[in-house]
């Protein structure tokens, strides 16, 4: 009889673990958000000003998430995460975007001074 | 009357309370305004996918904007709609650029080919004009041989006159039968103008040596002032008188003493053409 008592007291114990464990936080899938973030850290959002605003809009809106979450809100932190999803994606892009400028000017720039270097009627444009 | 009054009171006022609650989130005005400039800029042609990822993210939070004007799905849907239409624009930007870097490349690329095709035609006329100066060089040549002594020395090319034929005994000054034998050896030069010429004075050993240093430095220089008369660039002349230290000939005959007596016109530095 006691090891059933004990056996139930266990279960008991463990069942109060598992709703204890839900009831204090919804698991929230935070993986789409943080990757994106990364990424957009990879590609150095942080060193483009139009990018960076969107970067930093991100991580306001993963922390924002966590804290709805925590409350318990999960429906609402789920819909944060998407905000924070689009804000990273929106940083990746205008970082590139940057870069291509860059490049394209550039380019074009140095085929201007190639074109002066050697006496040559500049293109149109 | 009265009771109908305050009807019509309470309901201008729950009109009034419904029409406050269908003012749009500021999420949804921002995304309307985003797609309205993401769909009239260069998305439409460059990346139509996004665009329309973003009209329909758009779509959603119009949608629920109808159901739930207030809730926070409604607000988080059209903020994510307003970052798909900016993404749109962004891309349409990258898209745009990758385009002019490409053209850039292909510009880059076509310039290389123009700078060696000019280099090759510049090389060409180049030839040619060297080719040309030598033509004009050897036909220089060829002219003078007539009209003087010529030899290809170490210092150059080396056209002798002699003395007696510019020169009256002692005198420095042209004889007119000279003048017209200088300007065919002027005409000559002309066509090599470009090299330097250094004009000697030389004499025989009869009077002092002094007084020969003086006149053929005299004789020397009326040759040069008359070639630069006829047009030789006079930077590129110079003479020297020599007097008597170099004889071609022995000093003890007459005939010696002649070809002593004699003036020469050295064209410097004639590198190639002289053959």
């Amino acid at each position: 009889m006691k090891h059933v008592h004990i056996a139930m007291l266990v279960g008991v114990v463990l069942l109060a673990a598992v709703i204890a464990g839900c009831g204090s936080s919804p698991e929230i899938n935070k993986e789409a958000s943080t990757s994106a973030i990364r990424a957009a850290e990879a590609v150095g959002a942080s060193q483009v000003p139009s990018a960076s605003l969107y970067l930093q809009l991100a991580k306001e809106g993963l922390a924002k998430a966590k804290v709805l979450a925590a409350d318990g809100d999960k429906e609402e932190a789920e819909s944060m995460l998407l905000r924070a999803q689009a804000d990273a994606e929106l940083a990746i892009a205008l970082s590139r975007s940057d870069v291509d400028k860059k490049e394209a000017a550039e380019a074009i720039g140095r085929v201007q001074e190639l074109r002066k270097e050697n006496n040559l009627p500049q293109g149109r444009k | 009357m009265k009771p109908i009054g305050y009807f019509a009171v309470i309901a201008c006022a729950g009109f009034l309370v419904g029409c406050a609650a269908t003012v749009p989130p500021p999420e949804l005005i921002e995304a309307r305004r985003a797609y309205e400039h993401a769909s009239t800029g260069q998305a439409a042609q460059l990346v139509p996918a996004e665009l329309h990822k973003a009209k329909e993210a758009l779509t959603l939070a119009e949608k629920s904007f109808l159901d739930e004007p207030k809730s926070f799905q409604t607000r988080d849907l059209a903020y994510i709609a307003d970052r798909k239409a900016k993404m749109a624009d962004a891309l349409a930007t990258t898209s745009a650029e990758n385009a002019a870097a490409a053209k850039a490349a292909k510009d880059l690329e076509k310039t290389q080919a123009e700078i060696a095709n000019k280099a090759k035609t510049d090389l060409a006329i180049e030839q040619k004009a060297r080719l040309d100066a030598d033509k004009r060089t050897a036909e220089a040549q060829a002219a003078l041989a007539k009209l003087a002594a010529v030899k290809e020395e170490e210092r150059g090319l080396v056209i002798t006159l002699s003395g007696s034929v510019l020169f009256a005994s002692g005198k420095s000054a042209l004889l007119p039968a000279a003048q017209n034998r200088l300007n065919q050896v002027a005409d000559a030069l002309m066509a090599t103008k470009e090299r330097s010429l250094i004009v000697e004075g030389h004499t025989d050993s009869q009077g002092s040596s002094s007084s020969n240093q003086d006149l053929s430095q005299q004789r020397a220089n009326a040759v040069r002032s008359y070639i630069i008369s006829r047009g030789y660039p006079g930077d590129l002349i110079t003479a020297q008188g020599i007097g008597e230290d170099r004889p071609v000939a022995n000093n003890a005959s007459t005939e010696g003493r002649a070809n002593n007596r004699r003036v020469e016109i050295i064209i410097v530095g004639n590198t190639h053409a002289a053959k």
